[in-house]
């Protein structure tokens, strides 16, 4: 699957389709494909008439044409609406159980998160960090951010932002969380917009990246 | 054979290019009257008229499509396939190939009934000529895609192999008018082998130089093409 185009403008969605199945050994059915990728309703319309969300999805359906072993996706949901997506995401997820191997690249890091067994960052040309999500994340610590009352003493070495956020970091969410709690109860203190969270990739990312700089 | 896949898709693509579909078949019918009217010698027109199709209709023709089909990035993704080069070549000239066959009919058949022409003593030697044209033009027009960045800029980057092939090898003027010695060069041209082993399908010239020269134009578009084509855009 190529990043972008490579498709004659002027043939119809099924024309092109038909075309790459011509040139491939077993090819899967042109209508299968299409379906797979939620493009039947759009098989007579020209490939220029196409929105680039209908464009990627046509480009991953003659990605699945040969059914691959291995499948290289470039940024395969760069473009698409949320629904669309989701529905990618389900196909790769569909493809993954069938036993196709997947190489994914994409900026989105919940899609990593969401797809990926294994996962390598590349921060300017270099892979900086690779293994499991959890492998990743777990070197990276939880946050626990809220809003306290004006005036209180906190029992926490913290980062307060302009606003008076509160931002903890933690290795232990659970152990911290329990404790500030418990502070915030015997103290009755109300903690405002509590949000709780265990690192997630996007911290991992960011925080490599700042690393790095 | 997977080539024709490419083929079919070019063959719809040419279907609703107005511009290819005028000057391919429009235009031939429009000379054709003019032909019919033509009060000249029948062997050396068709000679001509085979010589501009191969010129136009392969050549410049090739040179455009592979130009579009490169930027609009359907060669890279083509290659990233099952395909090989050559085959990816061959399938993206097919509708041309068969235009320009189909127009060197309908000429060769218009003069001949018009002028009442006798039918070529040897015509293998037109065959070979044929053949040879299209496929030393097809390379060309390969090659040539490789210097022009854009399907405008075609009609620039394919003027001096027109004009050389139209001035230098006996399409407007015979041979026999310039000095022996330019001459001589002038049949190292593409188009002139071609030209002289179509007069040897009909009247018996040399064949050895000009078959000669066909190879060597074919083996020399083979190493241009190897060497020199494009199979993604400049940027």
């Amino acid at each position: 699957m190529l990043q972008e185009g490579g498709f004659p403008p002027d043939l119809t969605v099924t024309e092109a389709t038909k075309m790459w199945a011509g040139t491939l050994t077993s090819p899967r059915p042109v209508e299968e494909a299409l379906s797979l990728v939620d493009l039947a309703h759009r098989a007579s319309v020209r490939v220029k008439q196409l929105s680039g969300g209908e464009r990627r999805r046509l480009d991953l359906a003659l990605a699945l044409l040969g059914r691959p072993e291995v499948l290289f996706l470039d940024e395969p949901t760069t473009g698409l609406d949320p629904e669309s997506r989701r529905n990618t995401w389900e196909l790769i997820r569909a493809l993954l159980r069938e036993g196709v191997t997947v190489l994914l690249t994409t900026h989105y890091l919940e899609e990593a998160q969401a797809l990926a067994d294994r996962l390598a960052i590349m921060h300017r040309g270099r892979i900086v960090v690779q293994g499991t999500v959890s492998e990743v994340v777990d070197a990276y610590p939880s946050r626990i951010s809220f809003v306290p009352p004006g005036g209180v003493p906190l029992p926490f070495v913290t980062d307060v932002d302009g606003a008076g956020r509160v931002t903890v970091t933690t290795n232990n969410l659970q152990e911290t969380l329990h404790e500030l709690l418990a502070w915030a109860h015997v103290n009755s203190v109300e903690l405002s917009g509590l949000d709780a969270r265990s690192a997630s990739l996007e911290e991992a990312f960011l925080a490599i990246a700042q690393e790095a700089a | 054979m997977r080539a024709v896949a490419v083929g079919q898709a070019e063959l719809k693509l040419f279907w609703r290019n107005r511009t290819a579909l005028f000057n391919s078949i429009v235009m031939p019918l429009l000379i054709t009257p003019a032909l019919l009217a033509a009060d000249a010698d029948g062997v050396p027109l068709v000679i001509g008229l085979v010589g501009f199709v191969l010129l136009m209709a392969v050549y410049y023709n090739l040179v455009t499509t592979f130009v579009a089909r490169r930027e609009e990035l359907v060669l890279k993704r083509l290659r990233v396939g099952e395909l090989t080069d050559p085959e990816i070549l061959l399938g993206a000239s097919l509708p041309s190939v068969v235009v320009a066959l189909g127009q060197m009919a309908l000429f060769t058949v218009v003069v001949g009934v018009t002028t009442g022409i006798s039918p070529p003593s040897r015509p293998w030697f037109l065959l070979l000529g044929v053949i040879g044209g299209v496929v030393v033009f097809m390379l060309l027009a390969a090659a040539s895609s490789a210097y022009t960045r854009t399907v405008e800029m075609a009609q620039v980057t394919s003027l001096p192999v027109l004009v050389a092939c139209l001035l230098g090898s006996g399409v407007f003027f015979p041979l026999s008018v310039v000095p022996a010695e330019v001459a001589s060069v002038l049949r190292l041209l593409p188009l002139s082998p071609v030209l002289e082993l179509l007069r040897a399908g009909w009247d018996g010239g040399p064949v050895v130089q000009p078959v000669i020269v066909l190879a060597v134009w074919t083996g020399a578009g083979i190493y241009a093409v190897r060497r020199w084509f494009r199979w993604d855009p400049r940027r």
